[in-house]
């Protein structure tokens, strides 16, 4: 049975993290067998309404993709900031898809900058051009309604459901 | 690492490590991750990507969860892997290694980009 309400609205808090420090994600779905499928995801956005959000993908991660939406509409999206691991997941359900437009690259482009930006201390022989090639260009726009936000920060609250707030 | 609990919600997390075992098997570390260990408790299917970052290159395996280990060689390698990988990423202190999860590699497939 699916209990959770469908207003979860993302806390301006999490969408700051989400539009100024956050640097790597990746999706999680499954198929009709419940076997796990990953995609990597190279940007993001949060819709107006702040009830929503948007996944990029790039081309070798979307085999598979849109048809396990179609199909069962779930997704799980984990968002990290790299290196404090300040980490929130948000799950929920496929509302649509289409392919990518000039804002979501810029989007993309952004973030890959502050990625390569808290890569630098570890990886500080590796050429400019190989960091920035982690964040691959994006293919696919996947937008899904938010109806959970879980904690996923390493420590003791790891895994705590922040959004709706677990009743006591 | 994308789990699938018995009703069909998928959860997607990210891990410290996966240790090789043998050519069919793989480790993962056991820390925090308590609705992964739940999952794989009901469906023992799993998806690991691990980044290649020099070789420009994703490694994706389909993974099947046999057994979770708290003690032995691997559990005390792994240990002392994980307490590097916190002293070199200021996490020392919280990350713990509570087990060796033990999982039967089915596929490996490598996505370069």
């Amino acid at each position: 049975m699916d209990f959770i309400a469908c207003n979860t609205m993302i806390p301006g808090k999490i969408v700051r993290f989400l539009e100024q420090y956050a640097n790597v994600a990746f999706a999680g779905t499954r198929d009709r067998d419940l076997v796990p499928h990953g995609h990597n995801v190279c940007g993001w956005c949060v819709g107006a309404d702040q009830r929503t959000m948007t996944a990029f993908v790039p081309e070798e991660f979307t085999p598979g993709l849109v048809e396990a939406l179609q199909e069962n509409g779930e997704l799980a999206v984990t968002v990290e900031e790299f290196p404090s691991h300040e980490t929130y997941q948000f799950k929920g359900r496929y509302l649509c898809d289409r392919a990518v437009r000039y804002d979501d690259v810029e989007i993309v482009d952004r973030i890959r900058r502050r990625f390569v930006r808290s890569l630098r201390a570890i990886f500080a022989d590796v050429p400019e051009d190989v960091l920035n090639a982690f964040v691959s260009k994006p293919s696919l726009a996947v937008e899904f309604e938010v109806r959970e936000i879980f904690l996923q920060t390493p420590g003791p609250g790891a895994g705590t459901r922040l959004i709706p707030p677990v009743e006591s | 690492m994308v789990t699938c609990s018995a009703d069909g919600k998928p959860n997607t997390t990210v891990i410290s490590q996966v240790y090789y075992v043998d050519e069919t098997h793989a480790a993962l570390s056991f820390q925090f991750f308590s609705k992964t260990i739940r999952n794989v408790r009901e469906n023992p299917r799993a998806y690991v990507c691990v980044f290649d970052i020099r070789g420009r290159a994703h490694w994706v395996l389909q993974l099947e969860f046999q057994l979770s280990e708290t003690e032995g060689p691997i559990f005390d390698a792994m240990d002392m892997q994980i307490e590097a990988i916190a002293s070199m990423t200021g996490m020392s202190g919280i990350f713990k290694l509570r087990a060796a999860d033990i999982y039967r590699v089915l596929s490996v497939e490598r996505l370069q980009y």
